[in-house]
């Protein structure tokens, strides 16, 4: 059984990022997780990432609404970046607008990358679901 | 009969004529001819030979009847019953001259006698009364003329003579009263024709001038006939004098009842119509072919701010408006004209030299003349500002009744969105504490739970505080003056301001009430301040300007900072957003500028923005100065 090699969770609210973190950690699906408080911060760390040849994230956990830069933007530039893997990108929020639920759908016709929209609270089952398409894919 | 010469020589030349006798009726003064039974002239004066212009003709021994080509056969019967014994008939008898001129005598005829008092023949004598006669025709010719004149122009006439006291009435007079034409009326009784009150005052009046003082009068009164019909009469009438003295009073009476009565109804109409036109809530007017209003009806007058039509009359719509809506309206006016085709209910924008606008619906009719062409149109204007106002305030409100929607709507995702975040939150770190065993990391959840729950607290207040802001929509508004109340701001944070060095340049109009709730301006004020600060450029300190202007109906508070300054177009609409910040700072809440929208829109107002990254931001403030 291989393990994901990086899980990237771009949320302002450290408890989602504890939470998230303590659950991937007890899978022990990853070899690494990296965290960022808003898109801002998560878009320049990928870019570099893919300047200096590294190995991009391969599970994403996004948050909509942040500071700075939120979930929205981030895939603005994100989706424009160089990357042919899939990344699966998971929209967590508390949002229940119909709005971000558009949205959701337009990004995720605009992108070869695989994007899905979870409500929080994220559980235990749902991120070994996409841990295990993730290794398996 | 006058006393002629003829009856004094009568005795003295009865008898054979004599050769002294015949002397003497050669003399005679008057034309004079004696002549036989057989009517053969015996003797003649001398004036009978000139005045009937024989010339040297012998008249003597010829018969009268030869002598006159024609004699009327009433003189041949005077004649004829002169030698039967009567005397002293006359006729006038007509005479042409050589020179073919009408000339007029009146015979006289008596008896011849002889000595014996035996009719021997006739003594007639002439004098010529053409004068007489023409004048008379004259006169005659002139009553007829008076009588046709005054009977088909319905003016009559009438004279008092002060002498004898009597009235005398033309037939006219007595037909415009109605009375018979043997009708004689005392001065009294003529005076009581006219109507009690005051026609009858007004001309018992004049006639007392008249008398008295010799003014002439001329007098539209009402008059009762005989018959009962009430009419209308002109009276006139003036004093008559004879070498100074007064002698009586002439005057002329015309019915004009018809013209009367056309000229009230002409004249009711005119009422009627005046009153329909300036009672009608619409502008109405007449313009003749160059414009030029010649008819105006109050609600014109009205809107154009003069109290009479005399102000507008005569003027065209260059003289009332500015040129382009003058330009506007003359071409409207000729394209009528020209096609004699109506505009029904254009909307028009007026704006009148007062600079007041008025949208109008309006319709302009050509008034086609005797020619067919036009000779000017008829405008009605309706004035819809208001229907245009209510249209465009209901649209507001309709406007704002969807924005408070979608505020709600937004809103109610917020308190989702918050409320869940924090729920999850409890829920997963719940979840993580039942089944972990280490109790350092238990620890560590409870810290995040006690974190979490006081999240949630401060995310309720912060959600209560936005509440009551939009509840207390009603809240009293009270004029407050801006510049003190920033001032006092300004006070309660020099610590602050201090440790930023951050200077505040208040250039408020020190004399401006904004109307406002103090509370929230208090929260708005100190919103903006201690923002400006926060988001200071490191490279400077912070320099605040406050500004006020007036704008519509906004009192405007400008807040320029040279700070960091804000990507509008990034950030734009989430400026004021609810939990959104902008810069990395740690401060930033994402509430303040929240809550103070939602302050100023509940008092009615709202905020603009711009700004400038690197160089700072300008808020603007409109507070409403309306209601």
């Amino acid at each position: 059984m291989t393990k994901i090699n990086t899980v990237s969770i771009i949320d302002d609210d450290p408890i989602t990022i504890f939470g998230i973190t303590k659950m991937l950690n007890a899978l022990e699906c990853c070899e690494s997780i990296e965290t960022y408080m808003n898109g801002e911060q998560a878009i320049q760390a990928i870019r570099e990432q893919l300047d200096t040849q590294q190995a991009v994230p391969e599970v994403i956990f996004l948050d909509i609404n942040m500071p700075i830069m939120d979930g929205w933007q981030f895939l603005d530039q994100f989706i424009e970046l160089n990357i042919s893997r899939t990344i699966r990108i998971n929209i967590v929020t508390s949002s229940i607008d119909p709005v971000d639920r558009q949205n959701w759908k337009d990004y995720r016709s605009r992108t070869h990358h695989l994007i899905e929209f979870r409500n929080k609270p994220i559980t235990r089952d749902e991120i070994a679901l996409i841990t295990e398409a993730v290794k398996q894919s | 009969m006058p006393y002629t010469l003829v009856g004094n020589f009568n005795i003295m030349l009865r008898g054979t004529p004599t050769t002294a006798a015949n002397y003497l009726i050669k003399q005679l003064p008057k034309a004079t001819a004696f002549i036989n039974s057989k009517f053969e002239v015996v003797h003649v004066s001398d004036r009978w030979i000139t005045d009937f212009d024989f010339g040297k003709r012998n008249v003597l021994g010829k018969s009268i009847f030869d002598l006159f080509d024609s004699v009327s056969d009433d003189l041949k019967e005077l004649l004829e019953s002169c030698l039967m014994g009567s005397g002293g008939e006359t006729g006038v008898e007509r005479f042409v001259d050589r020179s073919k001129k009408e000339r007029w005598f009146e015979w006289t005829n008596i008896p011849w006698f002889d000595d014996k008092e035996n009719i021997i023949g006739i003594i007639i004598q002439a004098e010529e009364v053409t004068a007489r006669i023409l004048q008379s025709e004259k006169l005659k010719k002139l009553e007829l003329l008076l009588q046709n004149k005054s009977e088909v122009a319905g003016i009559g006439s009438w004279e008092y003579d002060t002498f004898t006291q009597q009235l005398h009435w033309c037939p006219t007079i007595r037909k415009i009263k109605g009375v018979a034409d043997d009708y004689i009326p005392t001065a009294e009784e003529a005076i009581n024709f006219y109507k009690e009150g005051y026609s009858r005052n007004t001309i018992a009046m004049a006639v007392e001038n008249a008398k008295n003082n010799g003014t002439p009068w001329h007098e539209k009164l009402e008059m009762i006939t005989a018959d009962g019909r009430e009419i209308w009469v002109i009276a006139a009438g003036k004093p008559l004098y004879r070498d100074g003295q007064y002698i009586g009073l002439l005057g002329t009476l015309q019915e004009i009842t018809e013209h009367v009565n056309s000229e009230n109804k002409i004249k009711e109409s005119e009422t009627l119509l005046r009153t329909v036109i300036d009672n009608l809530p619409l502008n109405l007017y007449i313009k003749d072919r160059d414009s030029r209003k010649t008819l105006v009806n109050r609600a014109e007058c009205e809107y154009l701010g003069v109290s009479s039509p005399e102000e507008i009359l005569g003027k065209d719509d260059y003289d009332l408006y500015d040129k382009e809506i003058a330009d506007i309206s003359r071409q409207e006016d000729l394209s009528v004209m020209r096609s004699l085709t109506p505009i029904y209910s254009r909307e028009t924008l007026n704006v009148t030299s007062d600079g007041s606008a008025t949208t109008f619906l309006t319709s302009k009719i050509p008034l086609i003349g005797k020619d067919g062409r036009a000779s000017g149109l008829m405008g009605i204007s309706l004035d819809i500002s208001n229907l245009k106002r209510q249209e465009s305030e209901l649209r507001n409100l309709i406007n704002v009744t969807s924005l408070q929607n979608k505020k709600l709507v937004n809103f109610a995702h917020i308190v989702s969105h918050n409320l869940r975040s924090h729920t999850a939150n409890f829920s997963m770190l719940l979840d993580f504490l039942k089944d972990e065993k280490d109790e350092a990391e238990k620890e560590n959840i409870l810290k995040m739970l006690t974190a979490a729950s006081n999240n949630l607290l401060e995310t309720l207040e912060n959600l209560n505080e936005v509440v009551t802001i939009n509840t207390n929509v009603n809240l009293d508004k009270k004029p407050v003056r801006l510049y003190e109340r920033a001032h006092t701001i300004v006070e309660s944070l020099s610590g602050f301001l201090q440790n930023a060095d951050a200077k505040i340049d208040n250039r408020i109009c020190p004399d401006l009430d904004v109307k406002v709730v103090p509370a929230y301006l208090d929260s708005i004020l100190m919103n903006f301040i201690t923002n400006a600060v926060k988001y200071k450029d490191p490279s400077r300190p912070p320099q605040i300007t406050l500004t006020t202007e007036k704008k519509d109906n906004y009192i405007v508070l400008g807040i320029a900072d040279n700070g960091l300054g804000i990507d509008l177009e990034r950030y734009g609409e989430k400026l004021f957003g609810m939990y959104k910040t902008f810069h990395e700072n740690d401060e930033a809440r994402g509430i303040g500028l929240y809550i103070t929208k939602n302050q100023v829109e509940a008092m009615g107002g709202f905020i603009t923005t711009s700004s400038e990254v690197g160089k700072g931001t300008t808020f603007k403030i409109h507070f409403n100065d309306k209601d």
